[in-house]
């Protein structure tokens, strides 16, 4: 049997086209994998067609001279305010977000306290990726709004949550749990040893930490609070609901599509958010590359110094569980609202609301998005990884570019995704006469605008599947691979056999964060949906504008038990991360 | 399974770095590598050796250049379709899979299955010496029976030619000793042309049938390990293989036995290689076991003396010249200390003369190299 197989392999040239003398006249080639060439085919269209193209058509329909007076206008005042709105919503919410991403951080690595303590505001901490973005903001308006429970029913005050200090209260407490896991992870890296140096040196415990830890963490922290910017900048469910007349460029980016149908100042909004985003973005990427390498000093050993002075672990304790308690208040109204008629106003208990999403009028959404969103995530975890593997692996011109244009698909904010796609496929593109993509978005679009959907949860979630898959195949000795196509498996075998067992636990936080991140996806996909495709997160949007926040609990509790749900059978179909982990010896975690 | 015969013809292969400069890795390499045959390439690190053994695996492609396997040209063929068993310096074992599946992966590629496959996996182990532990997985084995499992996937497959990429370095001395030999054994039991990468002279003298000594991509010389350390053919190499030094003098005669030169005054007949004439100055070059200490017509000052047990290691000066000398008579006759002078004799059956021609062209190639390491 393996006698057939060696007579191939010592018959070169048998069975391969071109051989001989065209191969010979077009020189030394590189004799190229198939399956690579596929891959690296599809993965460049879908990074072109579906992320690049509708960007450019923004920047295209903003660079045109009607635009320049709608540029003058939005830059000049009264109406630059937006802008500067825009700017301090980011920077506030960054500052906070980070302060309590480190604030969670540091009680997890430097701060003794039980250990169940620990895992609770764990887990607390990391509930908001599984959530809607602008779920705290409607438990919010319940709370603390003008008829807030807490505010107005048992403290009597008038204040007005709507505009920036709402804001800032729920994007921090939704955004920063991105930034407590990876700087956690950071500080778990960082060596003991040179704490232990400065101490032997003669440093006192407050001056290790202001002058070897900070700085040693100074580039995951500005990595973070970058991030934490471009997230707050991007955002437009939060700004939407609790914005009120702190008008937001991406809330009134929405309007000028959504309400006054005017493409164009679309377009120069889109432009205006799109320039400070993608810089911000790619100097944090910067920054985050930095941090990673800073905290490889080597193998840590030893335990990290611990917080030993008694106020100073009560301070820090303290802090964490009064954030983490008012989570829990916020999600905690969620809850006790979805089962409530009307939460502030009327408390009779009631399953109503569960009716109407579950079996009445919300059937489709929650089909609609739960489909839609299963089905990307598989898609969008794959090319994740195969981008990650072929830029990682691959020896062509233009991997970085590969790469940038996929993060673009992060980089942007969601919301020019939506105008570029309104822009590019809402006609059929043809190419002489022929139909090459069909109408995608809008009235009578294909699969009623489900394909213009689908597309734009891969491509907001592949960069996820990329980064986590490009840092697990950093840590892989590219001799494995060699040795599996040394030993006749061609590049797909390799792939599917050592490749992906040895990246698991990558690929499967890839999926899980994918199918999140899509659930949970708002500012895209509200200017693609269609009567024929119901969103959640936009029905849940649409009931709090009815008032009907009994309905948008119920969504949100869905939305969130769907995901965990989901999150579990990934983890038993893909294998669980500690098993793939402890049985391949090899350094492959990159989630962590 | 057959041996394969593996020929490149002329490979060259030009690196271009991020910045746009351009390494040329491997320059104009011709080899011929019979079947069976074990050869290994030897030269200092940067050399070319592994971009050589990683062109003929497929993992690099010619910039210039055929390898033939079996009178083929293979370089459309993907590394999986050449059938060369790999052994890497980092074993490279699939750390998910148990010793037994790491030696069936490629066997089961191949279409085996069941009892066959069993079977071929346990006589792989086998042959490395290794029973019993085909369901541990790797990160549970030292490291020297990593090597051995890598070993055994690697001739699983029954490959045509067998790769080693300084597959020993990782091991401890008295390891690699042993596994050396045993490579060499089953290598030698299965027939399989073996191509050697290793920058560790004597690993490469005990292990191959020719030795190709590299350096700054070219070939220097390739041949049998006595030709090469008997009969080197430019100063690099007899520098390289062995240790050596190089004492001038003007050619008095020339004869079919060997050239009479002249050293130090004294009129000694030395093997040589072809193209030398009378009146030319030769290159000699002196081994430490080519100096007899105690008795001669030299004499010489004893600069440092290394004292090694059986044998006594001299640095000695006569004029400017310095040349190492080795003494393995140093009991019957007692020890000399530096300051000291000695006579010495040069044995002139143990001598070689560099041939003349090589020797300008490796002069040349020297400044070739350091303008490739300066740019
Ligand atoms: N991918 C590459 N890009 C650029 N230059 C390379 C690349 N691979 C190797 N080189 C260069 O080619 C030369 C030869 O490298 P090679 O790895 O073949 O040396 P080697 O003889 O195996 O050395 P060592 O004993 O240290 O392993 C070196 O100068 C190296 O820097
Ligand atoms: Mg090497």
């Amino acid at each position: 049997m393996d006698t057939s197989a060696l007579a191939t392999a010592g018959g070169p040239g048998t069975g391969l086209p071109g051989d001989g003398q065209e191969a010979a006249a077009r020189g030394r080639r590189r004799a190229l994998d198939p399956a690579v060439v596929v891959a690296l085919v599809l993965s460049v269209a879908f990074v072109l067609i579906a992320i690049v193209w509708p960007v450019l058509a923004v920047i295209g329909a903003a660079l045109t001279d009607g635009a320049i007076p709608i540029f003058q206008r939005y830059l000049s005042p009264p109406q630059n305010q937006i802008l500067v709105n825009t700017v301090v919503l980011g920077v506030v919410v960054a500052t906070v977000g980070t302060a309590i991403a480190f604030l969670f951080a540091f009680v997890q690595v430097r701060v003794p306290a039980n250990r169940w303590l620990k895992r609770v505001l764990h887990v607390i901490a990391l509930l908001p990726i599984v959530s809607p973005p602008f779920a705290l903001a409607i438990a919010a308006i319940s709370l603390f709004g003008r008829s807030g429970m807490i505010t107005r029913d048992l403290l009597g005050m008038r204040v007005d949550i709507y505009g920036l200090p709402g804001l800032t209260l729920v994007m921090s407490l939704s955004f920063f749990p991105v930034a407590y896991v990876s700087l956690m992870g950071l500080m778990r890296a960082l060596d003991p040893a040179l704490d232990e140096a400065a101490a032997n040196l003669g440093s006192s415990k407050l001056r290790i930490f202001r002058t070897v830890t900070v700085p040693l963490l100074l580039p995951g922290l500005a990595s973070g609070f970058l991030l934490l910017f471009v997230e707050a900048l991007a955002d437009l469910g939060n700004p939407l609901v609790l914005g009120g007349n702190f008008t937001v460029l991406s809330s009134r980016l929405y309007i000028a599509i959504i309400g006054q149908y005017d493409m164009l100042t679309g377009s120069v909004l889109a432009v205006l958010l799109l320039v400070p985003s993608l810089i911000v973005y790619f100097v944090h990427r910067y920054y985050a590359e930095r941090a990673s390498v800073v905290s490889v000093t080597g193998k840590p050993t030893g335990r990290p110094s611990e917080v030993s002075g008694r106020p100073a672990r009560a301070m820090l304790l303290g802090a964490a569980c009064l954030v983490a308690g008012l989570i829990v208040l916020l999600y905690g109204t969620i809850v006790v609202g979805s089962f409530t008629k009307l939460l502030g106003v009327d408390h009779t208990l009631t399953l109503r609301n569960y009716e109407a999403v579950l079996f009445g009028y919300g059937t489709k959404a929650v089909t609609d998005t739960t489909l839609l969103a299963g089905l990307a995530t598989p898609l969008a975890g794959l090319l994740g990884v195969v981008i990650a593997f072929l830029v990682i692996r691959g020896r062509f011109p233009g991997r970085g570019a590969l790469d940038f244009g996929t993060m673009l698909g992060v980089a942007v904010p969601g919301t020019i995704f939506g105008i570029g796609y309104l822009l590019v496929f809402n006609v059929p593109v043809q190419i002489a006469g022929f139909t090459i993509i069909p109408k995608l978005t809008g009235g009578a679009a294909l699969l009623g605008g489900a394909l213009a959907i689908l597309l734009v949860y891969i491509l907001r979630s592949a960069p996820g599947g990329l980064r986590a898959g490009a840092a697990s195949l950093q840590q892989i000795d590219p001799s494995i691979e060699e040795a599996s196509i040394s030993l006749g498996a061609d590049q797909a075998t390799t792939f599917r056999k050592v490749v992906l067992p040895l990246i698991r636990p990558a690929f499967l936080s890839g999926l899980i964060y994918s199918f999140a991140r899509s659930m949970t996806a708002i500012s895209a996909v509200i200017f693609l949906t269609t009567p024929q495709i119901r969103i959640m997160t936009q029905q849940i949007l649409n009931e709090t504008d009815a008032a009907r926040y009994g309905n948008a609990y119920a969504y949100c509790v869905i939305l969130i038990l769907i995901v965990l749900a989901a999150i579990g059978i990934l983890s038993v179909l893909v294998g669980s991360s500690t098993r793939a982990e402890r049985t391949s010896g090899v350094n492959v975690g990159a989630s962590r | 399974m057959s041996a394969g015969t593996l020929r490149l013809e002329r490979v060259t292969k030009v690196f271009q770095t991020p910045e746009g400069r351009d390494v040329v890795a491997v320059d104009d390499v011709t080899l011929e590598l019979p079947p069976g045959s074990f050869v290994t390439l030897l030269g200092p690190s940067g050399c070319g050796k592994t971009t050589t053994l990683r062109m003929i695996a497929g993992f690099e492609t010619p910039t210039r250049g055929r390898i033939l396997l079996d009178e083929r040209d293979i370089a459309r063929l993907t590394p999986d379709k050449r059938g060369m068993g790999m052994v890497f310096q980092s074993y490279a074992l699939f750390p998910h899979l148990s010793v037994f599946e790491n030696v069936a992966y490629g066997v089961r590629l191949r279409g085996v299955r069941g009892r066959d496959l069993d079977q071929r996996v346990e006589a792989a182990l086998a042959l490395v010496n290794l029973h019993g532990l085909a369901r541990r997985r790797p990160s549970e084995l030292s490291g020297g029976q990593q090597q051995r499992v890598a070993l055994a996937r690697a001739m699983a497959i029954e490959p045509r030619v067998l790769l080693f990429d300084e597959p020993l370095s990782n091991l401890d001395a008295k390891l690699r000793v042993s596994l050396r030999s045993e490579i060499r054994r089953i290598q030698q039991q299965l027939g399989t042309t073996s191509v050697y990468v290793t920058h560790d002279q004597s690993e490469a003298m005990a292990l191959s049938d020719i030795v190709v000594v590299m350096n700054a991509g070219r070939v220097e010389q390739a041949g049998s390990p006595s030709e090469v350390y008997r009969r080197p053919r430019s100063r690099f190499v007899a520098d390289f293989i062995g240790s050596a030094d190089f004492l001038d003098g003007p050619v008095l005669g020339v004869t079919p036995e060997g050239l009479d030169v002249s050293l130090f005054g004294v009129t000694v007949r030395v093997a040589a290689g072809d193209g030398h004439r009378v009146g030319d100055a030769a290159t000699v070059v002196v081994r430490p076991e080519s100096v007899r200490v105690g008795d001669g017509p030299i004499r010489a000052l004893v600069r440092g003396s290394t004292f090694l047990g059986s044998l006594v290691e001299y640095e000695l000066m006569v004029g400017d010249q310095v040349f190492g000398a080795l003494d393995p008579d140093w009991m019957s006759r007692g020890l000399h200390v530096p300051g000291e002078e000695v006579p010495v004799s040069l044995i002139g059956s143990k001598l070689y003369a560099l041939p003349p021609d090589v020797r300008s062209d490796t002069a040349a190639h020297a400044s070739d190299t350091t303008e490739v390491a300066a740019d």
